[in-house]
């Protein structure tokens, strides 16, 4: 029988990718622990304002039966994590955090090897000073030699809403909840505010915001990231994430197929103490109360080389031009939709595999075109990549990559039913037609999902920038293996290519591209061109920085905060 | 089958480990020896610490090894009390309180197994059958081929086994025999390279299934018939108890020898798949890595230039010529192999 989550026990961050939900503004804060019992009383401080996964009015139907399951939706989220040395320092039982996985414990920074933020070509002597890029805050995180005393132990964010009556002002609320938080940092209290954030290192907190742009009279936030690309539309979806109704609709194109249509994900793919995708309980430390309701993050601040970026799309574009005999826009939007996977407005090269086709299929949804409201147009793309036909598709159909290439970021991060090992390949030479395999599933894939959170960070405008001007994603991944989902999608298909036939070629968008500067672009034989290879990739995504940390329930919370987590 | 398999052998040696005691009570156990000579052994040069190391790995210096390792087998792992149903041991009398005898070693094994090309000669194709004795002269001439190529390696590690005696194995011959004892057979072979499936031997089950059921339904009707007061069988006349007699016979008969068929047909050996020998897989992989870099360096060209550069590439690459220019084994590319070799096999 199904159970409901108890959503009041969850951290609502888990639940909700706030960006989603009309919360373009986010403050990230790091906070070390100078004492435990300075660091207990910070967290039964902050616990106490940290939002849950509760429904919210308008989202749930049991609100107008009258049941005491609705909330109000918040102007200003409150969301708590640790590090393992946060925890180490809030005196955790060794015998709890030794249950805990060793990645975590170890932390992102050396795992760099495996992320690809080192250089995997070379050996750790060699790649002395790796991370002299990365934000203060991080190159003096978990520092070997430095006995720990500027590591992060506790992050904190803040998402908001609007100002009510404006488009692109943070509610009010986001300054007063910062200024709380910061009230709770004192000399006093024996807890420490890192505000070595930012390249200049002199940033109290971490901010972002979506990228906002003028739509007519009026800016609003887009879900675009600072390429340009649409962002965030395809996050899985699992059991007990929607009610029933919601969840029907939801799960289409960002569930798992298993030979019975698209069905949510178990669970305890992403929350511990739930049943998982291998019908098992994800490992958890003792006492169980203290992992389950939990997950684990990736958050990784992810600088994006604009400058780079739109160099490297000019000089492939001028190539492309030429040997498929096409216009520049042409040429610029195709190349960026097949290394994405989506053209820029987030449509599904799946669905709509060519430039001629997309640039009709934003004019009939009512986005494109010389007569259109600017502010009907956005409201028809954002609802568009809401429903469920920016999800809804498949990859076993196109095996050898003619509609969207084997390589795309989309292929990569989420293979969906690409991996069935049943899957035939062919095509044929004349028409370009390949073998439906309509049976496929996403049994190789449904182990492999992240939840991704997070907004853009730097200016919140598309225009001057470079590789030098600070701006990307806040990206925070989560799911209940950092080691078996995050690092596996990062390692094996962003930096690596084999199980897409494409070598050593990593993503053509998030990969390394210090030595592997290729991607494939198929050509569908029926059109008479060659495939094409771009051949200029730069590393156009690197990591600033991050940590891996764990999301606590609301009930591990009150337990860290009175000191009484006990595995015995 | 097993050991032979797609014009492959997947070869397994267990050679045990001296346990006496070593000359002095300081010295390391022989145990220790055979681990220090494998900890010493150059890896290949297929990794950020070792790409560009001064050696490469012994086993890249034959043309047959697709995969080999080394390691030692301390013990078979305990994995408790023998289970047994309690109903059974109680009928029995076997007191569950006393412990059961622990199946271990003798000794402690040095484990060598590797795939390679089941062939004499390098350059030789890969055999689609081959018996026993066919395949016992493979190995010997397998071991000739390590003992050229790595001697001294082989013998630090194996003059900590029993019965190798340095001073007397002192041929490729002498060391053929020694391995020789050694042979067990591979139960489980695993191939990978097929670029397309081969002919399986699919077992006929439905006529299988056929030989062994309609005696079985005769018997059965016979029987039933006899049951019924016929004793004889209607319009054939034959005695129905003798029928059934006789049909369950033949029933037992028919089901044994198609056991034994299926077995049989289970051993037969796949057949080699295409460009399945090493020197063909070195140079699918130096061709694939050349060919790469060809199409990305012409894309845009004409087509009068693009035939031109396409004859200068099979001039320069010889795709036909299994053996030259390739990669070299133990290499991670053949950009980084050139700062090794010449990037021509012998």
């Amino acid at each position: 029988m199904t159970r409901e989550l108890n959503l009041a026990d969850i951290q609502g961050n888990v639940m909700r990718a706030y960006g989603r939900y009309s919360f373009p503004f986010a403050r990230y804060f790091f906070f070390h622990f100078d004492t435990a019992k300075g660091g207990r009383a910070f967290v039964e401080a902050v616990r106490k304002q940290v939002t849950t996964a509760v429904r919210w009015n308008a989202q749930d139907k049991a609100a107008k039966d009258g049941r005491s399951t609705k909330a109000d939706k918040p102007n200003c989220t409150v969301n708590i994590a640790f590090t393992f040395m946060g925890l180490w320092n809030l005196e955790v039982p060794v015998r709890t955090l030794q249950g805990m996985p060793d990645v975590f414990a170890e932390g992102m920074k050396s795992r760099a090897f495996v992320l690809g933020d080192r250089d995997p070509t070379v050996t750790e002597d060699d790649a002395e000073g790796w991370d002299k890029h990365w934000d203060a805050i991080w190159r003096a995180n978990r520092k070997p030699g430095a006995s720990g005393v500027d590591d992060v132990h506790a992050w904190i964010s803040l998402n908001a809403q609007l100002k009510p009556g404006t488009t692109d002002v943070p509610h009010p609320d986001l300054d007063a909840k910062t200024e709380w938080l910061l009230s709770l940092c004192n000399e006093k209290s024996g807890v420490r505010l890192l505000a070595r954030n930012g390249a200049s290192g002199k940033e109290p907190f971490q901010g972002a915001s979506a990228v906002f742009e003028d739509f007519g009279p009026l800016k609003l936030p887009t879900a675009k990231e600072h390429f340009g690309f649409t962002d965030g539309i395809g996050d899985p979806v699992f059991k007990g994430q929607f009610p029933p109704e919601q969840e029907a609709v939801a799960v289409i194109g960002r569930g798992k197929l298993m030979g019975n249509g698209w069905q949510p994900i178990e669970t305890g793919e992403f929350i511990l103490g739930h049943p998982d995708e291998s019908q098992e309980l994800p490992p958890t430390a003792e006492p169980p109360e203290f992992m389950n309701n939990g997950t684990f993050m990736a958050y990784r601040k992810l600088h994006e080389n604009v400058g780079s970026f739109h160099e490297v799309i000019e000089e492939e574009a001028a190539r492309y031009m030429k040997v498929m005999n096409v216009e520049k826009h042409e040429a610029v939007e195709t190349l960026k939709a097949k290394m994405c996977g989506r053209w820029s407005d987030g449509v599904p090269l799946p669905v709509v595999p060519t430039y001629a086709e997309w640039i009709k299929f934003g004019t009939d949804k009512g986005w494109r075109g010389d007569n259109v409201d600017p502010v009907e147009a956005y409201k028809a793309q954002m609802a568009y990549i809401r429903s469920t036909e920016a999800s809804d598709f498949r990859y076993a159909d196109d095996m050898a990559g003619l509609k969207c290439p084997a390589g795309a970021h989309l292929r990569r991060v989420n293979t969906r039913d690409y991996l069935d090992p049943l899957n035939s390949f062919a095509v044929d030479p004349v028409t370009g037609k390949q073998p439906e395999n309509p049976k496929a599933t996403s049994a190789l894939n449904k182990r492999r999902r992240i939840l991704r959170r997070g907004l853009p960070y730097g200016p919140p405008d598309l225009d001057g920038k470079n590789d030098n001007t600070e701006q990307g994603v806040i990206m925070m991944i989560l799911g209940s293996s950092l080691f078996r989902q995050f690092e596996f999608v990062q390692q094996q298909w962003i930096q690596y290519g084999l199980d897409f036939h494409q070598g050593n070629n990593t993503c053509p968008l998030l990969g390394s591209h210090d030595h592997h500067k290729r991607h494939t672009i198929p050509s569908n034989p029926a059109n008479g061109k060659p495939p094409y290879v771009m051949t200029k990739l730069k590393t156009f995504v690197e990591c600033r920085g991050g940590d891996y940390f764990f999301i606590p329930s609301m009930t591990a919370l009150r337990m860290l905060a009175m000191g009484i987590v006990d595995p015995t | 089958m097993p050991d032979f398999d797609t014009g492959h052998l997947f070869l397994t040696y267990l050679v045990p480990i001296r346990s006496d005691s070593p000359p002095s009570a300081t010295a390391p156990s022989y145990v220790q020896r055979v681990r220090d000579a494998l900890a010493l052994f150059p890896t290949a040069r297929q990794s950020p610490a070792t790409v560009d190391a001064k050696y490469n790995s012994p086993f890249a210096r034959n043309l047959r090894n697709h995969f080999v390792r080394i390691f030692v087998l301390d013990d078979v792992v305990y994995n408790g009390r023998v289970g047994q149903d309690a109903i059974l041991a109680t009928i029995k009398g076997i007191n569950t309180i006393v412990p059961q005898e622990v199946d271990r070693l003798n000794a402690a094994y040095m484990v060598f197994a590797a795939d390679i090309d089941a062939i004499s000669k390098n350059g030789d194709p890969l055999p689609l059958h081959l018996s026993p004795a066919e395949q016992a002269r493979v190995r010997r001439d397998y071991a000739h081929e390590l003992w050229a190529t790595m001697r001294q390696e082989m013998t630090d590690i194996l003059r900590n086994c029993h019965g190798f005696d340095p001073e007397k194995i002192t041929t490729a011959d002498d060391f053929a025999n020694y391995m020789a004892k050694c042979h067990v057979e591979t139960t489980m072979p695993f191939h990978d390279y097929y670029l397309e499936l081969p002919k399986f031997h699919l077992l006929p089950a439905k006529a299988l299934l056929a030989v062994v059921a309609v005696p079985a339904v005769a018997g059965l009707i016979a029987l039933v018939l006899w049951l019924f007061g016929f004793q004889h069988l209607p319009i054939l006349g034959w005695g129905a108890l003798a029928t059934s007699i006789i049909a369950f016979v033949l029933t037992a008969i028919a089901a044994a020898l198609s056991v034994k068929y299926a077995i049989a047909n289970g051993e037969k050996p796949l057949a080699p798949g295409k460009y399945d020998d090493l020197p063909s897989v070195l140079k699918a992989l130096y061709i694939q890595q050349s060919f790469a870099d060809f199409v990305a360096m012409h894309q845009g060209v004409d087509d009068a230039d693009l035939h031109k550069a396409f004859g200068q590439f099979l001039a320069a690459h010889k795709p036909a010529h299994v053996f030259g220019p390739t990669q070299p084994p133990g290499e991670i590319s053949f950009a980084h192999s050139t700062q090794h070799t010449s990037g021509a096999l012998s």
